[in-house]
């Protein structure tokens, strides 16, 4: 595919360059099914929400530098204002990055290929995906609008952020490429996944807790690409088309499951009134519909074999063991801790998608309103499914989404040969039904049928009173509770104290401090009496005079 | 000719899963019997696990009111997750039908599926002590998971392969000779072995308290056909276990699948690599005592380091001989 258009509009005797090529293609089939999801969902009438969805298509579509930030910007300002209706605080929060995402991205593309251009470019691409350090705002601001919205957000703005992290430091900036450009990459996203799936396992409200896994997923596409980017500067092609395919996978099937639950996380806003977990419990009951989907989401959240998210774990555990078996002594040592804590952060990935499941939908209500949680609403519930019939093919025959995926490759890393697959999830779905079969046939010929319902044994407990249909809800673990012993073995070596996020109590938080205390000093200039403001003056003229008749002197 | 060979790997193959299947509940009666002995008791009969899968199977299923309609579902996907490592994992011949999905990644998937599977179960009916059961087991899995993939890279960095496989018939070879990598790495694996089979010193499986049960707490709630899959499941995953870290670590004298004379050589080593293992896991128990639950994460962190350790002594001995 290799198209340009060019259109009547925008700068002055320039207009707007479009081009395509196999990575926009790439993302804009991730971005399609989400935007159709979100508007099915019930965002189709805002015009807001169409406008961010234009200028995602738009910076996917550039072929110029301006049309890129034009639609970047354009995708900025319409999620700010979608974000602002939802809640105030986190906007303005939301918007300073977005500034500062701009500040960095608007120089780097200008710039010629070279380190400082991809820094600034990592910088405003990785702020506005949540790439750590620059990740806190995504888990305040991406759950405050509409779901449908946060859909789109959490699935889709960050990956026009990656689009454009990936265009220019594998194809325009190629011929500055170094090998720590990828070894940054790496280290922001192993920071990321580590925080990121630690938080979504404390984290109690649902949203919240979507959000920290999408850093989570963010990471994990960036030591894709940290590792591809490595090996492509260091003249591996093999591994960098690993590394690309382990990330691209990542990034297609975070776009199906990720928009999936957070439309399900809407739906149970909208049935039960909140989104807390500590208030949810048994809606597998009385949705069963959504459960099931959200079920599905949660097993791609969690990488489990046989789902979505397995395909791209599996090829990225197998870059990361690539990228130990060669190389300096220390980058090996390294990429070794790097798998240890992969390895860390898939289990807490596992727990916290179990503990979306097991504390929201299965188990006792806790909450009337959770009690008498209906099925949801057509319209969204067409639109998860959506999303969840594209999920079958990606974790099923995740072979031929790799298949499809080697122009891309191929345009990133023109020497590259992309290797198929080596985990066969058809293969192990036969396997397991011939257990089932022999199982099956066992309980079929001599176990006794049928099931009887009887009051749960609950360690010999008696009866709750009538007053509590559904027994005393402090008698179940709370998701608080779930997320507990992890947090006493984990949290408080890896979470600043109070379980507060590191980059927010170590970078923004001293940030805010040096801002206040800046105005502070202007405010107190400014209030200064005529005396203060003269003797001011008069002493700044004495220094000057001193320092000039010093400098004379020496 | 390449028809016959086929044929006899398939041979092979069905021959593998009929025996890892049929005896897994032997060897845990085996265990028991050799832990009764080591006690000075006289111990149940070896064929024990076999009558109470049977008399489970005569029990009517119970469904809790509380419970969603998943309850009976769990037991089932963990069952089914096991089933297939236990295909994947060769036991006494290398070159099975399987062999090129028995990716090691994959197998830790499949582990984390039959954990997730497990813990889901002890959720279900939403009472105290399955979910105490549940989050004990999320932590442990944590630290579980990274020490297994930082032993996995060792494996992989002395096969140059990725499936279990492959780096049996390497270590079969005898090339790579006795390192402390490997010595680190069995114990490392060794550690996150029990921790997954739930045994002494993480877990007691015969412990009749809840408070301190962690694996047996999720099963509190299931009964009949349920209870015999999750039973059988953890004697499969025992069995499955035994048989991974004895084609690793012992794969000397394997069979080869399209060898049939080679199969009986492979038979009795595997029987004796079990039995061996049976004989190691109940001298352990009887010896050591269950762990309080904070200090499982230092315990499965140390089999990390060890892991770690592993690769960086490779690393060096490749620096320095090359």
């Amino acid at each position: 595919v290799n198209n340009s258009f060019a259109v009547l509009a925008g700068l002055p005797g320039q207009g707007m360059h479009l081009h395509l090529d196999a990575l926009s293609v790439l993302f804009l089939c991730i971005l399609l099914p989400q935007i159709v999801a979100g508007a099915v969902a019930g965002m189709r009438g805002s015009a807001t929400y169409w406008a961010f969805a234009l200028g995602m298509v738009l910076a996917l579509l550039a072929a110029d530098a301006f049309t890129l930030i034009f639609g970047f910007e354009l995708m900025s300002a319409a999620s700010w204002l979608l974000v602002l209706r939802g809640d105030q605080k986190p906007a303005t929060f939301y918007v300073g990055i977005a500034a500062f995402s701009a500040a960095c991205l608007i120089p780097g593309i200008f710039l010629p290929a070279s380190s400082i251009a991809f820094v600034l470019v990592a910088l405003g691409a990785g702020a506005k995906a949540g790439l750590a350090p620059l990740h806190s705002w995504l888990p305040r601001a991406h759950p405050a609008p509409p779901a449908g919205v946060s859909a789109l957000m959490s699935g889709g703005m960050v990956k026009v952020a990656l689009y454009i992290l990936i265009r220019y430091a594998f194809i325009t900036f190629a011929p500055a490429a170094q090998p720590w450009w990828g070894e940054v990459l790496v280290a922001a996203g192993i920071a990321s996944v580590v925080i990121g799936s630690l938080r979504a396992m404390l984290e109690t409200e649902l949203k919240t807790m979507l959000a920290c896994s999408t850093v989570e997923h963010v990471g994990l596409i960036a030591i894709g690409l940290g590792v591809a980017l490595r090996a492509k500067a260091m003249g591996d092609p093999a591994l960098a088309a690993l590394g690309l395919q382990a990330a691209l996978l990542c990034a297609v099937a975070h776009g199906l499951f990720k928009p999936l639950l957070f439309l399900g996380a809407g739906e149970v806003k909208h049935a039960t009134g909140t989104t807390s977990l500590n208030w949810l419990g048994g809606l597998m009951r009385g949705m069963p519909r959504l459960g099931g989907l959200m079920l599905l989401g949660a097993v791609g959240m969690a990488g489990l074999p046989l789902g979505p998210g397995f395909a791209p774990e599996f090829l990225l555990l197998h870059a990361v063991i690539g990228a130990a078996g060669a190389g300096g002594i220390l980058a090996r040592i390294g990429f070794t801790a790097l798998l240890a804590a992969l390895g860390l952060s898939a289990a807490l990935a596992l727990a916290a998608a179990v503990r979306l499941i097991g504390i929201g939908f299965l188990g006792r209500p806790r909450s009337l309103h959770a009690a008498a949680a209906e099925d949801a609403r057509l319209a969204p519930l067409a639109a998860m499914a959506l999303l969840a019939v594209l999920c079958v093919p990606v974790a099923l025959l995740p072979g031929m989404v790799t298949g499809a995926l080697t122009p891309v490759v191929m345009l990133l890393v023109p020497q590259a040969d992309p290797l198929p697959l080596a985990y066969a999830p058809l293969s192990l779905a036969l396997l397991a039904g011939l257990a089932a079969l022999a199982a099956g046939f066992i309980f079929h010929r001599w176990g006794v049928r049928g099931t009887r319902e009887v009051p749960a044994w609950t360690g010999g407990f008696g009866r709750p009173p009538a007053w509590l249909p559904f027994g005393d809800p402090h008698t179940q673990p709370s998701a608080t509770g779930f997320a507990e012993p992890v947090s006493r073995a984990l949290a408080r070596g890896v979470l600043a104290p109070g379980g507060a996020d590191p980059s927010e109590a170590f970078f923004f938080g001293p940030l805010f401090r040096l801002h206040m205390r800046c105005v502070r000093v202007a405010e107190r200039l400014r209030r200064a009496t005529i005396r203060q403001r003269l003797a001011f003056v008069f002493a700044a003229l004495v220094a000057f005079l001193l320092a000039l008749g010093l400098g004379e002197g020496g | 000719l390449i028809l016959l060979d086929l044929l006899t790997r398939l041979a092979a193959t069905l021959l593998h899963a009929v025996l890892v299947f049929a005896l897994a509940p032997l060897l845990l009666g085996l265990v028991n019997k050799l832990r009764a002995w080591m006690l000075g008791r006289r111990g149940a009969p070896l064929t024990q696990p076999y009558r109470n899968l049977l008399r489970l199977l005569r029990k009517a299923t119970l469904v809790p009111v509380t419970a969603t309609q998943l309850f009976p579902l769990w037991p089932v996907a963990g069952f089914l997750s096991i089933s297939i490592t236990a295909m994947l994992v060769p036991s006494f011949t290398t070159g099975l039908l399987t062999a090129p999905a028995s990716d090691f990644i994959t197998i830790i998937g499949l582990f984390s599926l039959a954990r997730a599977a497990t813990m889901l179960g002890g959720l279900e009916t939403g009472f105290g002590f399955g979910g105490a059961g549940a989050q004990r087991e999320a932590l442990f899995g944590v630290f579980a998971e990274a020490a297994l993939l930082a032993v996995v890279l060792s494996f992989v960095l002395l096969a140059h392969g990725a499936t279990v496989d492959g780096i049996a018939n390497t270590f079969r070879a005898g090339h790579i000779g006795i390192s402390v990598s490997l010595g680190f790495t069995l114990a490392a694996l060794l550690a996150v072995a029990l921790t997954e089979t739930s045994r002494i010193p993480i877990d007691n499986p015969s412990g009749h308290l809840e408070l301190a049960m962690v694996h047996e707490a999720m099963l509190l709630e299931y009964s009949g056909r349920s209870l015999l899959l999750l039973e059988y499941t953890a004697m499969l995953r025992l069995m499955v276990w035994m048989s991974l870290i004895g084609t690793i670590f012992l794969p000397f004298g394997m069979g080869r699948a399209d060898a049939p004379l080679s199969w009986l050589g492979g038979l009795a080593l595997w029987a004796g690599k079990l039995g061996l293992m049976a004989a190691a896991l109940s001298v352990f128990e009887i010896s050591s005592a269950k762990m309080r639950v904070f200090r499982v994460p230092e315990f499965l962190g140390v089999a990390l380091l060890l892991g770690v350790l592993a690769s960086v002594f490779l690393f060096v001995a490749a620096r320095i001989g090359s």
